[in-house]
């Protein structure tokens, strides 16, 4: 019984050589498949670090009362300074504000009657950049608390602008991510399960003849599957291979300014999947050609 | 070997076959005749288990082919070998593998296999080709494949559809003498053929003539008119 398995599992790989050109044909086209697919992976992937990184870039608007002590405000200056993720911090005097709104308002605005008695209060704008590993449910909401949170700090605004747009991905890849990868599957499915479907038509001689010598079902199909599976595995890694050679060249090619995009690899949780899905399908069809 | 009862078979409104009443004893050599269309292939067809008995009763090798589930029609195909006029050999393959295909599918151990398959083979006077692809033989050594692969396993009922139908008439002589060899060892052979050579070829045959699906019996006077519409 043993024995039997290895033989016929032996012997559905050796048939792969008794049609070399159909099941080279085959080969090359669940390969091209499965790069197209991949394609659509590497892509969806992509843009979705690429969403993932801003998301983590958020600006914090911080006024403090006017009369707090500035000895207490540099420290808290520093205090933010240090917090986790952030990348840059500027404070502004109320002196400092004063000018920049001169400047803004040009020859129009002179506030020199202001020096004494100016009534702005003493801000910082920090800007933070989280990377996605560290982006918990509610992070953006985390530092507002923190930051409003310091005494003397009147209020804090925040330009919750990228926050929108990826919250706004979040929901457009509930929404079309899914329907997208279901349709590729699909196509996919479509495609490798008729490519292996046509490839076995030149088995059908041997299935009948198998048959008509009174072999069970099992001994049939199993020469099948392994061929199938066999050609759906080898078929899929080439390709992912092809997307790989094709990701170390092009990477680089949207890395210019103003753009900075590094095309990164699929994560291997992709890789699997796709190899998986399609030698799947392989077999699936080698199953379903023997009725 | 085989008892027939009633036995009709319809493809739609079409009667192949109407109320076949038939019995082969052990050993016995049958030729089935008729012109094109008569139900010869139906009948064997129906007898390995090709189309489903449903009208009438069939017992073959012990089988009862009424009431025969799906997965028991491997058990009676190793019990009844095949031969046909397109000979089903797999042209890719060697001799060898060809004809030991018979045997692997029972699950028999390498070198009992081998020790009959060899057997066959030069029983056949093929042994010099055993290991050439069969699409380089003649359609004489292919059918002599096909042959040695439906009697490798010893059948009790050899079915054989016209097997010199692609023959020249030497090569037919050869392969009957052949079929004469398996059946004085007791096999029983039941062979569908138009040829008049074929079946002068077995004199000592019993000859069975189908007309439109029935028996028509030869020395009977004309009775087989009687309700038609019975299967209609
Ligand atoms: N698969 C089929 N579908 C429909 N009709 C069929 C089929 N096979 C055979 N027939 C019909 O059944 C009758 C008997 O055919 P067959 O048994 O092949 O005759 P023979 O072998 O004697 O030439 C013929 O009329 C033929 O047209
Ligand atoms: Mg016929």
């Amino acid at each position: 019984m043993i024995g039997q398995f290895f033989r016929l599992t032996g012997r559905g790989l050796g048939d792969i050589l008794i049609h070399p050109w159909a099941h080279l044909l085959t080969l090359v086209a669940v390969a091209m498949v499965s790069l197209l697919a991949g394609f659509v992976l590497l892509g969806l992937h992509n843009v979705n670090m690429q969403l993932m990184k801003s998301r983590g870039e958020v600006q914090f608007q911080i006024y403090w009362k006017t009369d707090t002590d500035p000895k207490i405000i540099e420290s808290q200056w520093e205090a933010v300074g240090s917090m986790d993720h952030l990348v840059d911090i500027k404070g502004f005097t109320p002196q400092d504000a004063l000018l920049e709104l001169a400047d803004t308002l040009g020859e129009a605005g002179d506030f020199g009657w202001l020096k004494e008695t100016n009534p702005l209060p003493f801000s910082a704008l920090a800007s933070f950049a989280v990377p996605p590993s560290s982006q918990q449910e509610g992070w953006a909401a985390g530092i507002l608390t923190k930051l409003k949170s310091m005494p003397g700090v009147e209020k804090v605004n925040y330009s919750p602008l990228q926050e929108d747009l990826a919250h706004g991905w979040k929901l457009i890849s509930k929404a079309v991510i899914w329907p997208v990868i279901g349709f590729l599957g699909l196509v996919v499915a479509m495609v490798v399960g008729n490519t292996m479907r046509l490839s076995l038509l030149t088995r059908n001689d041997e299935i009948e003849i198998l048959a008509l010598v009174g072999a069970k079902p099992w001994f049939i199909r199993w020469p099948l599957i392994t061929g199938g599976m066999a050609l759906g595995l080898t078929g899929s890694m080439a390709g992912l291979g092809l997307l790989k050679l094709a990701q170390n060249t092009l990477a680089d090619i949207l890395n210019i300014p103003p753009l900075f995009i590094h095309i990164n690899f699929m994560p291997m949780e992709y890789c699997i999947a796709l190899v998986g899905g399609i030698t799947l399908v392989a077999i699936v069809s080698s199953w379903v050609a023997v009725r | 070997m085989v008892e027939l009862k009633h036995l009709s078979y319809n493809f739609g409104s079409h009667w192949a076959l109407k109320d076949i009443n038939l019995s082969v004893g052990k050993g016995e050599f049958l030729f089935l005749t008729g012109h094109s269309g008569a139900g010869k292939t139906t009948l064997l067809r129906l007898l390995y288990g090709a189309l489903p008995v449903s009208r009438g009763r069939a017992t073959v090798a012990g089988f009862d082919l009424h009431r025969l589930k799906r997965r028991y029609v491997p058990q009676l195909r190793r019990r009844v070998g095949v031969v046909f006029q397109d000979f089903k050999i797999l042209p890719r393959r060697t001799v060898f593998d060809n004809v030991a295909m018979a045997l692997e599918v029972r699950g028999m151990a390498r070198s009992p296999l081998e020790r009959r398959v060899r057997a066959i083979i030069r029983a056949m006077g093929l042994e010099t080709k055993s290991y050439t692809q069969c699409e380089r033989l003649s359609g004489g050594e292919q059918q002599r494949v096909a042959i040695a692969r439906s009697m490798v396993s010893n059948p009790e009922l050899i079915l054989a559809d016209e097997p010199t139908g692609n023959l020249d008439f030497g090569l037919t002589m050869h392969l009957m003498k052949i079929f004469k060899q398996f059946h004085t060892y007791g096999t029983s052979v039941i062979m569908a053929t138009h040829s008049r050579e074929v079946l002068e070829a077995v004199p000592e045959a019993r000859v069975l003539h189908l007309e439109n699906g029935r028996i028509h019996d030869l020395n009977k006077p004309d009775d087989t008119e009687d309700d038609i519409e019975e299967f209609e």
